[in-house]
């Protein structure tokens, strides 16, 4: 299929700014109550996670994988930070750390069957789902803490990443989150790293034989998205003062729509930091949108936001359609480079 | 127009067919017939038409304008399975079987007829042409040849009038290619036309009847093979006006220094498809390396640059040891290698020429630590854009959209930017245009003159004749011979890659 | 004595003699398991999983995936539960059912196969989309208060232990691998699985082919649907979250390949049972149930690990073994030019 050049990614950020533009118009005419920065602002809190965890999902997408048990890592790093500190006594941080630890070879253990065992993302990511949830439930069994209570009465400083609020009025995560997002964008668009990333979900074969390591890239975005787990893990567990094991559940959808919707492309190859961020921003809007706006209870959410994933994907597929663009083409008289789809 | 007007009725007959796909013509009005009994060549570059025009007669393609006629009556060849009612089915170039299923369940499916019928119908076909496949093997563990003999067989057993093979040669040994010959002059026998896509000459004089030339989507000449030399053809095959690129041998004041340290040396080396090399290639020499496909030559120099295990022997480069190594050693040490298949391990389809160009030198510390340094990479880009006359719209250009030459281009490119010693071509201008291939010819003399030494891999013959300064061709895995410059010539290279020993082909 | 030796080498049989010595293992810790009423129970609970993975083995075969079928079986679950508890006519409320789960194969069929959305994508928004509709339609409330006589049927028996539902279960997957391997039209869904552009080159009318798995999955996630309906006995506003994953489960452990083109729907079903007994057989070794997700995830990757690395060593090996034959024929040659 030929493509042209670099534009199409432009214009389709332009339309994601527009989407968010458009959000908050129909959303704040509706209901100016949702125009209040310091409410938006705290809004954040709820979709943060999606934000922070579809940033490196991003990574894994574009090598043409996908990963779908960071939920349950979430929920992992929760409550890995509450038995170790509550129940073994490590320090906060010590826990932590530990934490983020354990999400990293959690992801590094899936890396590692997708990358050089050769076992589709998407299974060897569900047993993942299932394996690490059911880690977290046996992890929280080794505390005294009944699992539904979940853990909490976290120490000061812990909270304080989630309470201390920027100029008096933006919350810390979201700095947080802003300093991941300037982290992801220059690691992806940047670097060496982020290139090899690229050229491996574009052709794997062509980059090994460019001498690229192919095998250790692909088990690295599956690390980073574990640790990016880990992160939004620590940020929840902070906020809401309690460690669960099932914390993360339910944002596995809204994490894959949030990259697909923000250009990336599930057969890989093709996406950017700056779309991701932009489209889970617009999906976290629209979850506190339409709850405030339009009395809209937070379980149908999942029809709109399917409904766009679904519409997203379809006319990307049209858009690439070379008989559609054909058709545009003749429409608009203007003289465009076509060629077969297979000469 | 055909000469056999109203004695026969033509089996297939195109009549000013258009095809173009959104504002690309590719088929500008073809005209062609072909009777039972016919084995038409059909011959012509990439991006002449001949795969669009043969998947419009299977049905895979619809035509804009013009006619298909199957046996005098007009066909509107809506899919695939309207083609195979009226008898017309192609072999592709790459089998197309189930990997899974075994050679039966492949030759047989999609028929309505009871199985046992079928079965017995498969057996006696294989007994008329004298072929032997045990039916319950899965087809993933046939070789290339042999999947090809089960697709023939599910175009004769579907009674076909009309069969078209694509380049079924391409992967067939000497006594495969033999065998195939005797089965189309079989089928011939009993009425079936034959299409013959190939882009060897020598078949065409070998096995065809008639001979159809297509470039740019017209047909620039056809007629019974009789009226033709390969001159004949080979003009047919060139645009109009091209420049006629000095065939003369390579300068005679381009002395290699045999004497010094080979840059490339193999001792003994052994792999998978191939064993006991041994091969040196010196500073500022053009090895070219003959053979049919299957011979071993790909394997080989894969093994070498690190993609399959080395079973045995050692590969030294300016005399390091560089056997085993992993592919990004290989690059550093010194060696690089452009890919047979561009498509399949050579291009970055949807990245632009700059991403393309400088993927073999990420590694580099002059394209950065840790970030990428983007001005580096558009000197590299740049250097090399202008040096092959690439031509591309932008840096950022989708490496998708460029034609096969410029591709290629852009891989020759990168195999350059990590500034080896020896740069390792497969068939280089396989699939690109004669002007493409003229540039490459250029860039590889240029490179010869730098010092850098070439090791060329190429089932075209003329190719070797014209650039290498010494040849050697493989056969079965095994280098069989090798020739000095002046004992370079298609005969030899044609007769050695077919196995045949030289003092054979002297004796004739 | 060969055709027993064939048997033995099918894919499905290591799934079976899996199964097998699960249950085995069990017995062995815990001698009471080993009762008849037991061990039909294993299959009694898989009835529901069966159907899905079955369904779920079809869009498998052709090379894609559908993970709506969790949302599929629960949404038809919750509008037939609400309409028999409601006291509609029981067969208004099936068949209001199926033809639920034939539109929904429909539009599945529609994104994938003519619109050539990747399916991963695209079930995965039909899923979201039919689990807010499910929560719409029973305004968030549990569907509960079903008429007794259609829960307790699902207890009635027919052979032994195993319950109506049950042997229907197992009839419909042997019909159903009949109709796969035995008629034309049934090995069009492997075939293209199995080389797409190759079956249509014979003629093997892929599109239609790739619409039909779709169709056929929803409809059987919806006669799942109805199912749970009457052997849970109520529905919640979350029921069937999950199933595609477990469908997924059984069809690899069943030996069906992710990739399509290999596997057979009585390897969905022996991996059926296998995964609705996990949690039932963990309980007979002594574990708590909190142990059921962590272990399954285990066996799940386990098994995919082992079969993704078999079947790259077999493709290594066959690459290598052809191309050492080429080598071969001249060692062969000069031997007997050797000999003469």
């Amino acid at each position: 299929m030929k493509l042209l050049k670099k534009r199409p990614t432009f214009n389709w950020n332009l339309f994601l700014i527009l989407l968010l533009a458009a959000e908050f118009l129909i959303f704040g005419s509706a209901n100016p109550k949702f125009l209040r920065p310091a409410l938006l602002l705290n809004s954040v809190n709820d979709f943060l996670s999606i934000c922070i965890i579809s940033l490196f999902v991003t990574f894994v997408m574009i090598t043409g994988g996908i990963d779908i048990q960071v939920a349950s890592i979430v929920g992992l790093t929760s409550i890995t930070i509450g038995v170790a500190w509550q129940d073994f006594g490590l320090s906060i941080w010590g826990a932590v750390l530990l934490a983020i630890l354990v999400a990293a070879l959690c992801g590094a253990l899936s890396g590692f069957f997708i990358a050089y065992c050769g076992v589709q993302a998407m299974v060897v990511t569900l047993g993942g789902s299932f394996l690490y949830t059911g880690l977290a439930l046996l992890v929280s069994t080794l505390s005294s803490t009944e699992a539904y209570q979940g853990i909490s009465g976290f120490p000061d400083s812990f909270k304080r990443i989630t309470q201390y609020k920027l100029f008096g009025v933006i919350p810390f995560q979201i700095v947080i989150f802003l300093i991941l997002f300037v982290f992801a964008y220059l690691l992806l668009h940047k670097t060496k790293y982020g290139r090899k990333v690229f050229l491996v979900g574009v052709n794997q074969q062509a980059a090994e034989y460019s001498g690229i390591n192919s095998r250790l890239v692909i088990m690295s975005t599956y690390v980073l998205s574990a640790i990016s787990a880990a992160i939004a893990g620590i940020i929840l567990t902070s906020y809401l003062g309690t460690a669960k094991s099932d914390l993360g559940s339910g944002l596995t959808m809204n994490i894959i729509t949030a990259v697909v919707l923000g250009g990336t492309l599930s057969t890989g190859g093709k996406g950017n930091i700056l779309g991701t961020a932009l489209a889970a921003l617009s999906i976290g809007i629209l979850r506190f949108g339409m709850p405030l706006c339009f009395k809209v209870n937070t379980q149908y959410l999942d029809i709109p936001i399917g409904v766009l994933l679904i519409v997203v994907v379809v006319g990307r597929s049209l858009a690439g359609n070379p008989a559609v663009i054909a058709k545009f083409a003749r429409l608009r008289g203007r003289s465009k480079k076509e060629a077969p789809a297979n000469p | 127009m055909n000469e056999t007007a109203g004695r026969e009725t033509p089996l297939l007959s195109i009549h000013n067919v258009y095809k173009s796909f959104g504002l690309n013509a590719v088929l500008k009005g073809i005209n062609l017939d072909v009777m039972p009994g016919e084995v038409l060549a059909l011959i012509g570059g990439n991006g002449a038409g001949k795969s669009t025009l043969m998947k419009i007669v299977m049905g895979i393609y619809t035509h804009d304008s013009g006619e298909l006629m199957i046996q005098g009556e007009a066909v509107s060849m809506s899919r695939p399975s309207v083609a195979l009612a009226k008898g017309i089915y192609m072999v592709p170039q790459e089998p197309l079987l189930f990997p899974n299923m075994n050679v039966e369940e492949n030759i047989l499916i999609g028929f309505s007829k009871s199985k046992s019928e079928l079965h017995q119908e498969l057996l006696d076909t294989m007994k008329e042409i004298g072929w032997n496949l045990d039916l319950t093997r899965k087809a993933s563990s046939l070789s290339i040849a042999e999947q090809q003999l089960v697709e023939i067989l599910r175009g004769i057993l579907r009674h076909s009038r009309l069969l078209i093979l694509d380049e079924p040669t391409s992967a067939l040994t000497f006594d495969e290619v033999r065998s195939l010959f005797d089965c189309v002059n079989g089928l011939r026998a009993k009425g079936i036309g034959i299409i013959y896509i190939t882009h060897r000459l020598s078949e065409v004089f070998d096995i065809a009847t008639h001979v159809a030339i297509m470039r740019d989507g017209i047909i620039t000449i056809q007629g019974p093979v009789s009226g033709f030399t390969r001159e004949d053809l080979v003009k047919g095959l060139l645009p109009p006006n091209v420049e006629q690129v000095s065939q003369a041998c390579a300068s005679a004041d381009n002395v290699v220094d045999y004497t010094k340290q080979p840059v490339l040396e193999l001792q003994d080396f052994s792999g998978y498809g191939f064993s006991n090399i041994n091969l040196k290639v010196y500073a500022g020499e053009i090895l070219g390396v003959a053979g049919v496909v299957g011979a071993g030559r790909t394997e080989m120099v894969t093994t070498i640059f690190g993609r399959d295990k080395v079973l045995g022997g050692k590969a030294l480069l300016c005399g390091k040891d560089i056997t085993g190594q992993k592919t990004r050693q290989v690059i550093q040490a010194g060696l690089n290698y452009v890919p047979e298949d561009r498509h399949l391990n050579g291009l970055f389809k949807i990245c632009d020429v700059a991403a393309n160009t400088t993927s073999a030198n990420l590694f580099s510390a002059s394209m950065g630590h840790l970030f990428l340094n983007r001005q580096e990479e558009f000197k590299t880009t740049q250097q090399y854009v202008e040096s092959f006359r690439t031509k591309v719209t932008g840096h950022d250009q989708l490496a998708g959209s460029l034609s096969g030459g410029n591709q290629q281009k852009i891989v020759i490119g990168r195999s350059l930017s990590t500034k080896p010693r020896i740069v390792i071509l497969d068939e280089p201008t396989r699939g690109i245009d004669a002007a493409a291939r003229g540039d490459v010819y250029s860039i590889i003399h240029q490179l010869r003159d730098e010092g850098v030494s070439i090791l060329l891999i190429s089932s075209d013959m003329e190719e070797i004749v014209e650039l290498a300064d010494r040849a050697v061709t493989m056969y079965q895995g095994r280098i069989n011979a090798e020739f000095q410059r002046c004992e370079i010539n298609q005969d030899h290279l044609m007769a050695a890659a077919f196995g045949i020993p030289a003092q054979e082909a002297v004796n004739e | 004595m060969s055709t027993v030796k064939k048997i033995f080498k099918v894919r499905e049989m290591s799934s079976f003699l899996f199964l097998v010595g699960l249950f085995l293992l069990v017995g062995l810790i815990n001698p009471k398991f080993l009762t008849g009423s037991n061990i039909s129970a294993c299959f009694n609970t898989s009835v529901v999983y069966t159907l899905v993975a079955v369904g779920m083995a079809f869009t498998i075969f052709i090379g894609e995936i559908d993970v709506s079928v969790g949302s599929n079986l629960g949404f038809v679950a919750t509008v037939v539960g609400s309409l028999l508890r409601d006291g509609a006519n029981w067969g208004f409320a099936f068949a209001m059912g199926l033809i639920i789960g034939l539109i929904i194969g429909l539009v599945n069929g529609w994104g994938v196969a003519i619109m050539k959305v990747p399916s991963l994508i695209f079930t995965l928004g039909t899923n979201g989309v039919l689990r807010g509709m499910m929560y719409i339609y029973a305004g968030g409330a549990w569907v509960e208060n079903l008429p007794k006589s259609f829960k307790d049927f699902s207890s009635v028996t027919l052979i032994g232990n195993f319950t109506v539902y049950y042997c229907c279960a197992v009839l419909a997957v042997v019909i159903i691998h009949f109709l796969l391997t035995r008629t034309r039209r049934g090995q069009y869904f492997i075939a293209v699985g199995d080389n797409e552009g190759g079956a249509q080159l014979v003629g093997i009318p892929a599109v239609r082919t790739k619409v039909l798995a779709y169709v056929i999955c929803g409809v059987l996630s919806a006669v799942a649907g109805i199912i749970f309906c009457s052997r849970i006995g109520f529905v919640t506003s979350t029921s069937g979250s999950g199933y595609e994953m477990k469908a997924v489960a059984a069809c690899v452990l069943g030996g069906i390949s992710l990739t399509g083109g290999v596997g057979t729907v009585i390897g969905a079903g022996i991996g059926a049972v296998i995964m609705a007994s996990i949690s039932y057989l963990l309980v007979f070794m002594g574990f708590s149930s909190n142990y059921d997700n962590a272990i399954t995830g285990i066996i799940l990757i386990t098994i995919v690990v082992v079969d993704a690395l078999m079947q790259r060593r077999a493709a290594v090996n066959n690459r290598h073994a052809r191309l050492a034959a080429r080598t071969m024929t001249a060692d062969a040659a000069k031997k007997e030019a050797a000999a003469q």
